[in-house]
Parts: structure tokens; C-alpha cells; sequence
């Protein structure tokens, strides 16, 4: 058996060392530590329906405010409380963990697409192509992020797809910058203008050689903007723009509880801690991911 | 450098109308405030005639012309609602945001450096492990939460500081620490990284081979170098910093510029949108800009990036 | 290093602890805290409410406003229609603004010319409209004419028409003049910088009883909850703007107590041009289908008044004998049935975002309906974007409110005349009721009318009649001060508690 897995490790050199990264990563204690803490939030977003099934829309105006089960005047039906309209907390908070996690992944996706094949055709073609989609980015890393939000958001009117629309339009140039940056180094690179020399498409030297090189940053990068997004996300929400209601989300938990902060302060101090917690799992993991994946550390040269 | 100045000069300028062209489409995209100018028992015929006083009927492209024609000379315009000048509204208004900012900046650098510079030197000790953990804890929290969180404690339930507004010192500490705390963490966590770097470096072996004392060695030589780069870093998160004031500015009630763009926006109060934005974006600019020059000069005295340990 | 740090933020607390406590207050000084800081304080150029708040203080007017939408004498010290559409007024003698200018029949003339100048802008233009003319008889005497006998016109002259100072206006413009008004009121301005306290200070020369607080500052404090600890700490001694949640925790603590001022009265707007709503059947269910005791009960507290017919219980000419109609919605599913409809129907509800408690409010409305089978997509809106769809026929259900004004023809008339909007109802019979209404100057036969449009309306529900919900004051213990039902901040009836 471990004959076998040898084998197919020596053929397949990505493999290889795809499965010495994850080595990595589970022995850097950050990383391990972060990976199953998301791993536990993602998991459980997914699968609570199964054991927790209350709804997070209905309203029942009998029981608002209810504390959380540990405080006085808690109960064990609402174990972390209702809001203002009597809706039960927990059942909040879960099912807008999937809505956090939702925008969370779906923005890095779409801006790492876009920043990443614009990045490529900036990087690799050079010239004029480069000029114009730097200056483009410009303006959108110099258009103050909150004000290029709230303008479109105010414009499309709120809802999820808008959402992910923004964030991926004001965060794209982040991707594209540090591809570009990795294309222009490997560009130089001996090896890229050897195979050049020898005709090898410009296609197949994306593919070969440029694309695993860029890969690295860029996961690491769409890691850590995904807490970014998860917060911007919630700021959003808190001040109004977010995903509408009823639909619950973090960010609206807060903003909704702020309000009544002086009485129940749990409303608005629940939802933050659940936003911490998880943003945190994404930085201590991007944290060993972005170790596990430098270069420099490795005692050997890839 | 001058061909390098002009070139960015014209890139600024791209810039700019960029930012405008963008700003404003959107804002005219949707949303009639005609009706909010007046009081609600306005007649038809009163919101018809404001709409045409104030060129709304206007096609798009003539709108923009207008604005731009006008702005070049200075003239941002007034707010439709409150018909106060624009210009004015904003120098009203920008000293506030800069110096929530300013402040955030000051108190971040102020703790980072000492935490990330004692961390590196004490690598893999509790102090160590200990900071950056808090680091990554101040990375990982909302700060518009942190900022409710701090008001709930200091200002309602231990009234040591006022709940909001600004005034003097005390009116400044927990927006400012609540704005900085990422950015603490940031810095601390990048100061560490770099003086690790810097002090693994071969000249400062050398130095320490001299017989220099250790403090001399670290305060001196690598601090000095860890803090080029600190600083340029430094310089451009200022420019997000300043964009990033508006939701601590709406939980503090700080008079900042932050604030007076989001209402404006809500409110589709053009003439405000359009100017802040621009202002905005021109600090931004210029601080980037800056921090530029400052690193093209420094770079030739940067050696430590070529050698390694 | 780091202890000179440690030392330093230690410092830092200190000096901020002692600060804070070291601000002992002027027992003569009462503190205001407003939601937003006003950006003008000319009442001939605002229309916001934290605007008119503070210029009402300085700026006296015509008539003093009562809160059964009749007036008394403030700077005219006698009154008398002449005729259906001449109101002869005979000003007080000796009163003055605070910059020492005589308030006589010219002022006047100079305040009535200024409100309607087109080039002022005045936002109180429109409703001014009823007014054809101002003639001065001599100093202290004059006449104002209307085109047609208007029941509203003291009230409206006892808020919208300040009367300003000629000589000063014109010396300092309109600008410096929105910024620091001269009026002749109770209260001059004594400072005001953008971003800081307003300062006002007790005019010695004001013709009225004087205040028990010479002094008053409004201040703006947008952090509700910062608000709501200013007046329990004693920082702020009136506050506004509380939500409902606030008003409670005011209410129940030790440090300070509610006063109710002006109402709030949403409604659901219907558009009955088209289905469903343009069956009587299905708007009516609607208004059995909302369990509008259970709302008031726990979210308001109590503290609501459930709306009958369109004209709210506390503004003249409502008609008492109606009941608001009762949660049903067993009728309400019977009615949906006549009309076509045993299995509901999905419907939007749009709605404003600029108000925290409409938004509450709107889910369990939502809530409600769906209990009857009527699916409901909540819409919320920027205001700019409200009002667009709003006036372009657009919405299906929506949420709006007036507040219920003793004087029923501004929102009556405002809201459902076919000549001022007409976007989602339209009524002959109804536009006659208001009009003549509008026209009557005898209170009694006025009040006839409004009652048979409150009847009418009643059965015809254009909107789903929901509730007048009082917005709430919180004062602190030391200060004794009763709200308004106009919503106006009049800081010369406050007095310290005893």
C-alpha cells in the first residue's frame, strides 16, 4: 500500500507536493489550529439543520428579549436568547454563518477570477494591455472602498449577488497586482524564455510554468481577504446595505442590537463574537497556509 | 525623476476623472431626492419646478459636462438638501477625519513597534507567542464592534469616558484605538517579521562580533533599516485609513467627512458625493505618491533585501 | 520603553477620569441633545425637525400654537376675519428682536415678502400658497388676504412665518443669517461652530414670562445609546430621538422619566389601481389580518393608540364614535375568499430605511399576513429611491407616516387629494369632503366634515390604518418639562424640578 502511494507520488510531482504542503500545514501549530476551527464552523453551518431546526425568521412577539439560557430570566427553548422581535438568537447566528461563509467564498472566487486573468493579461502581455488595466485599477484601489460599496449597493439595491458584486469589484485589484507581480518575475526567469526560444505557446507557458507559481500567493491572499470580506460584509449590513431582511446575517445582528444596548446587550455582543471567532480560524490558518507555502522557508528550491 | 514625477502626475489625473465619472453615474443612477428637499406636503407642481431649477431633467452627459467645467474653476457646488457650498461643508468636516486617522496611526506605531521589536529580539518566548496571538485576536475583530463593545464598557457602564463626539483628549482615545487596532496588530506582526529578517542579517553579526551591546546593536542598526519599510507601509495604509473612518465615525458620532459622504449617499445629496469622494481619493493619491518618492529615493541605501542569512 | 508607555496610558486615563468628572454644570443651564445637529437655524429656510427645534426658540411668529390646532397671541396681539378671506391683525406694541430693531408691521411685511421670494428657496413656499397678499394699514396694523376662506391658516401662520429682523437680514445675508439668526423670540443665539454646541441665552427683552433657564444649549449626539447614557448620567438634561426600547430603559430607571411629544402615525399605502388591492374586499382584510393589540402591547408598550379611519383620535375632526377594526383573521380569510383569493396572494411591501422602528415593524407585519396566506416580500429602500418608485406608481404596499397633527387638513389633504397625490388613490367625493373642509372657517361645521371623511375612508380603508405611536422625550429627574404634540422643542416651559 505505501509501495503504491510511493508510486504514484514519484509520478505525480504536484501530488506530491500538494501532500507535503498539507504536512506542513499540520505540523505548524497556527495553521492546525485554524484549519479546525474553520473546519468546525464550515461543518457546522452545513449540517445544523439536522439538530436545530427552529426557525430564524419567525417572529413571536411573547418572547422578546429573552436573555441567553445563562443569564437571569434565560431560558433552555432560547439558549442564546431572542431579539427584538422574539427570534431565536442561536437559530440566527447559524443560519447567518452560512451566509457569512457564503459571501466569504463566493467574493474570492469571482474577484480572484477576475484579478487573476487580469493580473496574467497585464503581466504577460505587458504594454499597452498592462498600462490600461494598472490605471484602472488605480481608481478603484483610490475610490475610498466603504463610499464605492454603499454607491453601488445604493444603486442595485441590496441583495446577496449584489453583495459578492461589490466586494469582488472593489477587492479584484488586490489579486491583480500580485499576479502581475509573479508573472513579471517569472517572466525573466531562464527557463520561461527558454522555452520561448523553443516555441512553446504562449498558452502552454501559462499553463506550465506561470500559473503553479502564481498559485501559492494567490491562495494564500484569497485566505486572508476572505476574512476581510466576512468584516466588510458585516460593516455593510450594519450600516444598512446588506443582504435585506428577513434573511439573517451577522452584520445586521449587530447593527439591529446596537440599538438596544443598553438592556440587552447580548443582541449586539453574540454576533461580533461569532464574526471574531471566525475571522480569526481564516487568519491563524492563512497564517500557517502562507508559512507552509513560502519558498524560502523550504530547505529545498521547488 | 522629473520624467518619473510627470508620468505619475498624468497617471493622478486619470486618476481623478476616473473617480468623478464613477462617483458620479452612480449617484444618478437611482433615487429621486427632489421629493425629500421639500416638505412632505409639497405640491406637484413645486417638485416639477425644483427638478428643472436644478437641471435634474437635464440628459446625464450634459450634468457631468457641467460638473466638471465648474469643478476645474473650484466650484464643487452646494448640498441640495442644506444649500450650504460643498467646499466648505468638506474643510468643515476633513481636519475631524484627519485627525481621527492621524491619531489611530500615532497610537498603533506606538505600541506595534516596541511589541514587534521586543518580539523578534525575544523570538519564541511567552512574550512572544503571547503578543502575536493578541495580534492576531486585534486582527480578527470587527472594529465597529470593538468600538460598541468600548462604549458599553468605558462611557455607559464605568463612565470613565464620553459616549461620543469629539472634544478633547478624551473624546479621542476610543474611536482612535478602536480605528488602530488592526492596524496595531499589522504593524506588530510586520515589525516582528522584519526585524527578524534584518537582524539575521550579516552586518549585524559583524556588528555584534564588534562587541557593541545588544541594545545599541537592535535600537540602532536594525531598527533604523526595519523601519524603511514599516514606514512605507505605514504610508499607504493611511491612505485606507482615512477611507475606513466612516463606519467609527457613525458609531462615535465623530464629525468626520466619513459620515457626511455615507449620508450623503443615502440621501443622493450629489454635489457632496462627488466632491468628498474626490477629496477623498486625492489624499489617497498624494500620501501614495509620496510614500513612492520616498521609497525610489531610499531604495539605493536598502541593501539588506539582497543578502541573506 | 514600554514602561514609560505603561505610564503614559495611565496618564492619559487619569487625566481623562478627572475631565470627565471636573465638568460641573451652571444650575442655570439646561442641556438639549438632538439626534443630528441642525444645519440652519432660519426657520424661513428648514424644514428639518432638529432645525426648527432650535430656530422656534429664537425666532418668534404670529400666533403661539395650541395642541387643539387653535392659537393664541404671541407677536399679534389681536385677530379678526374681517370677512371670509381678510384676517385683520393688530400686533403687540413694544416687543423687539434681540438686536434691538422694533417688531412693527413692516417686519412683518419684510418676513411674509421674504418667505415667498423664489430666489430664497423657502421649503414653507408651497404651503403658503393659500395667502394672495399682505397690506400694511400702519405700524402696527395689518391685513392678510387668502383667495378662498382657509380654515388652516392661523395654525400654519403660527409655525411657518417667523417674523425677521429687516435691517439686520439685510446687513448680514441670508447665509450669516441662517447661521446666526436675530429673532424675537425668548432665546438669541450666542454662539454657534459647526461641529459644537448651539448656545442660546435668555432675551431680556422678550415681551413674555421669563424662562427658568437662561441658558440653553442643543447639542447633537447621533450614537442612540450614547444619547439615551447622556440624560441618565445627567449630561443631557432633554433628549429625542429614542427608540421605543430606549424610551423604556428611560422610563423604568431612577434618573429620569418619558414625556410624550409629537405622534407618529404610520399607515400601509394600497395602491387600488390595481389587483388585489382595487378590491375593496381584500383591502379590508388586510386591516382585519394585522394583530395591531399584540403589536402595541409589546413592542410600543402600550403606549400606542390604535388608528380607526385615517384621521388620527387626537386631531380635530376625527370621528370618536369609530373602532379601530379588530384582529381577525378569520374574517380576514373569509374576505380574501370572496374576492378571488382562498390561497392568499404574494405580495411587496416597500418601505424606507431611514427609520429603525418601521423596519421592526415591517416583519411582523409580514409575519401577520402570511398568517392569512398573503406572502409578503419585504422591499426596504433608500429614501431618494422610496420616493422615486413612490411617485412613479411603482409600489404595491407600502409603509409611510405623518404625524398626527392637531390640524387634520395637512396630512388629510396632503395625503389623499387627488390634486396633491394621486399616485395609488383617487376620489371624487373625497377630494369635495376635503375641499370644503378646508373652507369652512366654523370649527363646528368643520369638524362635520372631517367626520364624514373619517367615516367614509373608514369603509373604503385606501390604506391599512395601523396606529399613532407618541415619540417620547426622556428628561432627566433634575429638570420638569412636558412634550409637545407638535413635536417642537419650546425650551422656555422648562423649569427645574422642585
Amino acid at each position: 500500500m505505501i509501495r503504491a502511494m510511493d508510486r504514484l507520488r514519484l509520478r505525480l510531482p504536484r501530488l506530491d507536493r500538494f501532500l507535503e504542503t498539507l504536512g506542513d500545514l499540520a505540523r505548524h501549530r497556527s495553521a492546525a489550529i485554524g484549519g479546525s476551527m474553520m473546519a468546525a464552523i464550515i461543518l457546522t453551518s452545513l449540517v445544523f439543520p439536522l439538530f436545530y431546526s427552529v426557525d430564524p425568521v419567525a417572529n413571536d412577539l411573547l418572547v422578546r428579549f429573552l436573555p441567553p439560557v445563562w443569564l437571569e430570566g434565560g431560558s433552555w427553548e432560547h439558549l442564546l436568547g431572542t431579539d427584538n422581535i422574539g427570534r431565536d438568537v442561536l437559530a440566527r447566528i447559524l443560519h447567518g454563518s452560512r451566509i457569512s461563509l457564503l459571501v466569504g467564498v463566493s467574493t474570492v472566487l469571482v474577484a480572484a477570477t477576475a484579478g487573476v486573468l487580469l493580473g496574467l493579461v497585464a503581466g504577460y502581455f505587458g504594454g499597452r494591455l498592462d498600462d490600461v488595466i494598472m490605471r484602472v485599477g488605480d481608481v478603484f484601489l483610490a475610490y475610498p472602498f466603504m463610499l464605492l460599496t454603499i454607491s453601488v449597493i445604493a444603486v442595485l439595491g441590496p441583495s446577496i449577488f449584489n453583495l459578492i458584486l461589490v466586494l469582488a469589484l472593489s477587492d479584484w485589484v488586490t489579486y491583480a497586482r500580485t499576479v502581475r507581480g509573479s508573472v513579471l518575475s517569472v517572466k525573466q526567469a531562464e527557463f520561461v524564455q527558454a522555452a520561448r526560444a523553443i516555441g512553446t505557446s504562449r498558452a502552454v507557458i501559462i499553463w506550465r510554468h506561470v500559473l503553479p507559481n502564481i498559485l501559492s500567493p494567490v491562495l494564500v491572499l484569497g485566505t486572508v481577504r476572505t476574512a476581510n470580506y466576512i468584516i466588510w460584509e458585516s460593516g455593510l449590513s450594519f450600516l444598512g446595505m446588506g443582504v435585506p431582511p428577513p434573511t439573517p446575517t451577522w452584520g445586521r445582528m449587530l447593527a439591529e442590537g446596537r440599538v438596544y444596548l443598553i438592556d440587552s446587550w447580548w443582541l449586539a455582543t453574540i454576533p461580533g463574537v461569532a464574526i471574531m471567532l471566525t475571522i480569526l480560524a481564516i487568519n491563524l490558518f492563512g497564517d500557517g497556509l502562507r508559512d507552509a507555502l513560502d519558498p524560502r522557508l523550504k530547505p529545498t528550491s521547488g | 525623476m522629473l520624467q518619473y514625477t510627470l508620468t505619475r502626475l498624468s497617471h493622478m489625473i486619470f486618476v481623478m476623472f476616473g473617480i468623478s465619472l464613477i462617483s458620479f453615474f452612480f449617484i444618478h443612477l437611482s433615487g429621486d431626492p427632489v421629493g425629500l428637499m421639500l416638505p412632505p406636503d409639497a405640491t406637484k407642481a413645486q417638485v416639477e419646478e425644483l427638478r428643472q431649477e436644478l437641471g435634474f431633467n437635464d440628459p446625464l452627459p450634459e450634468q457631468y459636462l457641467r460638473f466638471v467645467t465648474r469643478a476645474i474653476r473650484g466650484d464643487f457646488g452646494r448640498s441640495i438638501y442644506s444649500h450650504e457650498p460643498v467646499v466648505a461643508m468638506i474643510k468643515d468636516r476633513l481636519p475631524a477625519s484627519l485627525e481621527l486617522a492621524v491619531a489611530a496611526m500615532i497610537i498603533s506605531l506606538l505600541v506595534a513597534i516596541p511589541v514587534g521589536v521586543f518580539s523578534a529580539v525575544k523570538r519564541g518566548s511567552l512574550l512572544d507567542t503571547g503578543s502575536m496571538f493578541l495580534a492576531l485576536f486585534g486582527l480578527s475583530m470587527p472594529h465597529f464592534w470593538l468600538g460598541i463593545m468600548m462604549i458599553l464598557l468605558f462611557s455607559v457602564r464605568w463612565g470613565w469616558l464620553p459616549t461620543s463626539g469629539r472634544g478633547g483628549i478624551e473624546h479621542l482615545i476610543m474611536p482612535a484605538l478602536a480605528l488602530g487596532l488592526s492596524l496595531m496588530a499589522m504593524f506588530a506582526r510586520l515589525t516582528r517579521s522584519v526585524m527578524l529578517e534584518v537582524l539575521s542579517l550579516d552586518y549585524i553579526r559583524t556588528a555584534r562580533a564588534k562587541g557593541l551591546l545588544e541594545a545599541v546593536v537592535v535600537g540602532k542598526h536594525a531598527l533604523k533599516n526595519a523601519l524603511i519599510p514599516l514606514v512605507t507601509v505605514a504610508g499607504l495604509q493611511f491612505g485606507f485609513l482615512l477611507g475606513g473612518t466612516v463606519i467609527i465615525e457613525t458609531v462615535f458620532a465623530w464629525p468626520g467627512l466619513g459620515r457626511l459622504v455615507v449620508k450623503a449617499i443615502l440621501d443622493r445629496d450629489y454635489p457632496v458625493v462627488q466632491a468628498s469622494v474626490l477629496m477623498m481619493a486625492v489624499i489617497f493619491v498624494a500620501v501614495n505618491f509620496v510614500v513612492d518618492l520616498l521609497y525610489a529615493y531610499l531604495d539605493p541605501q536598502i541593501t539588506y533585501r539582497r543578502e541573506k542569512a | 520603553m514600554k514602561r514609560i508607555l505603561t505610564g503614559l496610558v495611565l496618564v492619559v486615563f487619569l487625566v481623562a477620569a478627572l475631565a470627565g468628572g471636573a465638568a460641573a454644570r451652571d444650575k442655570d443651564t439646561l442641556i438639549v441633545a438632538q439626534e443630528t445637529e441642525p444645519v440652519g437655524l432660519d426657520t424661513t429656510r428648514n424644514n428639518l425637525h432638529e432645525c426648527l427645534n432650535v430656530s422656534h426658540n429664537i425666532q418668534d411668529r404670529l400666533f403661539e400654537p395650541q395642541e387643539d390646532a387653535s392659537v393664541t397671541p404671541a407677536l399679534a396681539e389681536k385677530w379678526e376675519w374681517t370677512d371670509e378671506t381678510s384676517l385683520k391683525i393688530w400686533l403687540r406694541k413694544g416687543a423687539t428682536f434681540h438686536n434691538g430693531e422694533p417688531v412693527n408691521a413692516a417686519a412683518v411685511k419684510f418676513s411674509y415678502d421674504r418667505l415667498l421670494d423664489p430666489n430664497l428657496k423657502s421649503p414653507h413656499r408651497g404651503r403658503m400658497v393659500a395667502f394672495t397678499g399682505l397690506e400694511v394699514i400702519d405700524d402696527y396694523t395689518l391685513v392678510l388676504k387668502t383667495a378662498q376662506p382657509f380654515a388652516p391658516a392661523l395654525h400654519l401662520l403660527s409655525y411657518y412665518l417667523p417674523i425677521v429682523p429687516p435691517k439686520y437680514v439685510k446687513e448680514v445675508g441670508d447665509e450669516m443669517y441662517n447661521r446666526k439668526p436675530v429673532g424675537a423670540g425668548p432665546y438669541k443665539v450666542v454662539s454657534w461652530e459647526k461641529g459644537k454646541d448651539i448656545v442660546l441665552e435668555f432675551y431680556e427683552g422678550w415681551y413674555g414670562p421669563k424662562p427658568a433657564y437662561k441658558h440653553v444649549i442643543f447639542r447633537a449626539i447621533p450614537e442612540e445609546a450614547a444619547r439615551v447614557a447622556s440624560v441618565l448620567t445627567g449630561e443631557s438634561d432633554v433628549v429625542e430621538g429614542l427608540s421605543l426600547r430606549s424610551q423604556m430603559t428611560v422610563a423604568k430607571s431612577d434618573k429620569a422619566s418619558t414625556t410624550a411629544g409629537m405622534g407618529v402615525m404610520p399607515y400601509l399605502g394600497l395602491n387600488t389601481y390595481q389587483k388585489p388591492f382595487s378590491d375593496e374586499r381584500v383591502r379590508q382584510a388586510l386591516n382585519y389580518g394585522i394583530n395591531r393589540p399584540l403589536i402595541n402591547k409589546t413592542i410600543f408598550e402600550g403606549q400606542g393608540i390604535l388608528a380607526a379611519g385615517p384621521i388620527s383620535p387626537r386631531s380635530f375632526g376625527a370621528d370618536l364614535s369609530l373602532k379601530p377594526y379588530p384582529y381577525d383573521p378569520e374574517k380576514a380569510k373569509k374576505l380574501l375568499a370572496e374576492a378571488g383569493y382562498p390561497d392568499g396572494f404574494e405580495v411587496r411591501l416597500s418601505y424606507p430605511t431611514n427609520m429603525q422602528q418601521i423596519q421592526e415593524q415591517t416583519q411582523v407585519i409580514a409575519g401577520d399576513l402570511a398568517k392569512i396566506g398573503i406572502k409578503v416580500q419585504l422591499q426596504p429602500l433608500d429614501p431618494p429611491v422610496m420616493w422615486q418608485k413612490y411617485k412613479n406608481r411603482e409600489h404595491q404596499m407600502y409603509i409611510y407616516w405623518w404625524d398626527d397633527n392637531p390640524e387634520s387638513d395637512r396630512y388629510m389633504f396632503s395625503l389623499l387629494h387627488s390634486k396633491s397625490r394621486d399616485y395609488y388613490y383617487k376620489n371624487e367625493e373625497t377630494d369635495r369632503l376635503l375641499d370644503a373642509a378646508r373652507s369652512t372657517l366654523d370649527r363646528d361645521k368643520r369638524a362635520k366634515l372631517y367626520n364624514e371623511v373619517d367615516r367614509k375612508l373608514y369603509k373604503e380603508c385606501p390604506w391599512v390604518f395601523l396606529y399613532i405611536v407618541p415619540k417620547v422625550y426622556g428628561v432627566n429627574n433634575k429638570v420638569d418639562y412636558q412634550g409637545r404634540r407638535d413635536g417642537f422643542l419650546f425650551m422656555r416651559f422648562a423649569k427645574p424640578k422642585s
